[in-house]
């Protein structure tokens, strides 16, 4: 029990607190005010729309490709917008460039840290972004001399207060955009260095990130260790959106292709869809048998398959409209840690702890 | 590798005013019906679901990863 010393003090005191009360007040109502504003709109769910649609045949797919190299964890890629290239990296340290169509590695640099959490290949297919527990993001142009050292020409350019766990270049080999355990996100001019906006909001670590096709403009959107999905203005650095229906991390958010909805994995076991013009979760994925979480998911081209991996080690394959689970594809031996859909649409590609890559068609 | 999740504390002024702010934004959200938006999402996928490779199988031929034979670059 604190006695003030002078009396005006203690009302300072008081109207503080009256503040805060009031504020909290304030803040319980708006959030019940938002609740009854998507509930108004709730008046079917997706499943039930897609009851006329024609059902999705037998699937018949297998892995294609085994992507060995690796001497620890893989813990992300990404394709090259060839279609066929591909940059993973690992626990290790190290971050290779395979071709896909051949299982040829191309380029392999090992970082100065260990868990290198995020990788990203640039637009142009002429350099890679990459980062972990270093807290930064660099990127290392590809050089065509098999021979030269990439390590030489690395450039730092994203610096967070704690580890990467997300990285992607915007439309141009110009810009990436990072996320990270220190719980926030921001972009960054790849020449200079320089901090372009920071996008604060989440409670605790940010896990993943995905940028918006581009014919929908310049936001993104993030899940995080807060349980919640964020959409963000680039420009401005604003929240516009936030959702918050998931019961554990979120690990992957991906974009629905049309833009007007993202997927997302967490450590819940379920998949969800988000649709961003109805401002709230449309549909889940999930069954009582799968109790493992989902580290990765992403969209066929037709945005009609959602692809999960899981740390059982399998790839849960559901179908978007129906909310029915339409595959499960085995071969991964230990978690599959990273997955995403080649930029055609012709073949994914999942990353795991066993130490492989496998392409998928 | 991820932290936990913070136990609530005491709110300082500047953040509860931050988060009435936020949730003033989010509230003034313009929404469409759920049956609306999940109309568009099908009429998307029926759309591009003929050019999906995954779903409507391109001939073996042409889809590099499926071919049987090892895909060699001649130099």
């Amino acid at each position: 029990m604190r006695s003030p010393l002078i009396p005006e003090m203690a009302t300072q005191e008081v109207q503080l607190n009256e503040t805060l009360a009031h504020l909290k007040s304030e803040s319980e109502s708006l959030k019940s005010k938002l609740e009854e504003e998507r509930a108004k709109l709730h008046d079917v769910e997706l499943h039930q729309v897609a009851e006329k649609v024609e059902g999705l045949g037998q699937f018949v797919m297998k892995t294609r490709r085994t992507l060995k190299g690796h001497g620890n964890k893989v813990l992300c890629m990404d394709w090259c917008k060839d279609k066929r290239r591909i940059v993973s990296s690992s626990q290790d340290g190290k971050v290779i460039v395979w071709d896909a169509f051949t299982t040829n590695k191309e380029h392999a640099v090992t970082m100065p840290c260990t868990w290198v959490m995020a990788c990203a290949y640039a637009p142009s297919g002429c350099a890679v972004a990459c980062g972990g527990l270093d807290n930064k993001c660099s990127v290392y142009p590809l050089s065509l001399d098999k021979n030269e050292n990439l390590a030489a020409k690395k450039k730092s350019v994203a610096m967070h207060t704690n580890y990467l766990s997300a990285c992607s270049f915007t439309n141009s080999d110009m810009q990436i955009l990072t996320s990270s355990g220190d719980g926030t996100c921001a972009l960054w001019d790849v020449e200079s260095g320089q901090l372009l906006q920071s996008f604060h909001g989440h409670a605790a670590d940010v896990l993943c990130l995905d940028l918006a096709p581009s014919e929908t403009g310049n936001t993104f959107v993030s899940g995080g260790c807060d349980k919640k999905a964020n959409v963000w203005d680039m420009r401005s650095g604003q929240c516009i959106q936030s959702f918050e229906t998931h019961e554990s991390d979120i690990n992957s958010v991906r974009y629905y292709p049309s833009g007007d909805a993202f997927a997302s994995g967490s450590d819940d076991a379920t998949c969800r869809l988000y649709d961003l013009r109805a401002d709230r979760e449309v549909a889940i994925y999930s069954k009582e048998s799968i109790i493992f979480g989902v580290s990765s998911v992403d969209f066929s081209l037709s945005g009609r398959l959602l692809f999960g991996g899981y740390n059982d080690y399998t790839i849960n394959v559901w179908d978007v409209l129906k909310g029915t689970r339409v595959s499960i594809l085995f071969g991964h031996e230990n978690r599959v840690s990273t997955l995403r859909v080649s930029p055609d649409g012709t073949a994914f590609s999942t990353g795991s702890w066993d130490h492989t890559l496998r392409i998928w068609a | 590798m991820k932290g936990d999740t913070p136990v609530n504390s005491t709110m300082s002024v500047g953040q509860a005013r931050k988060l009435v702010e936020q949730l003033k934004i989010e509230a003034s959200f313009c929404r469409i019906k759920v049956s609306k938006a999940a109309a568009d999402l099908m009429a998307y996928c029926d759309a591009h679901i003929c050019d999906d490779p995954l779903i409507s199988p391109i001939p073996t031929s042409e889809n590099p990863f499926r071919e049987k034979k090892f895909f060699c670059a001649l130099l």
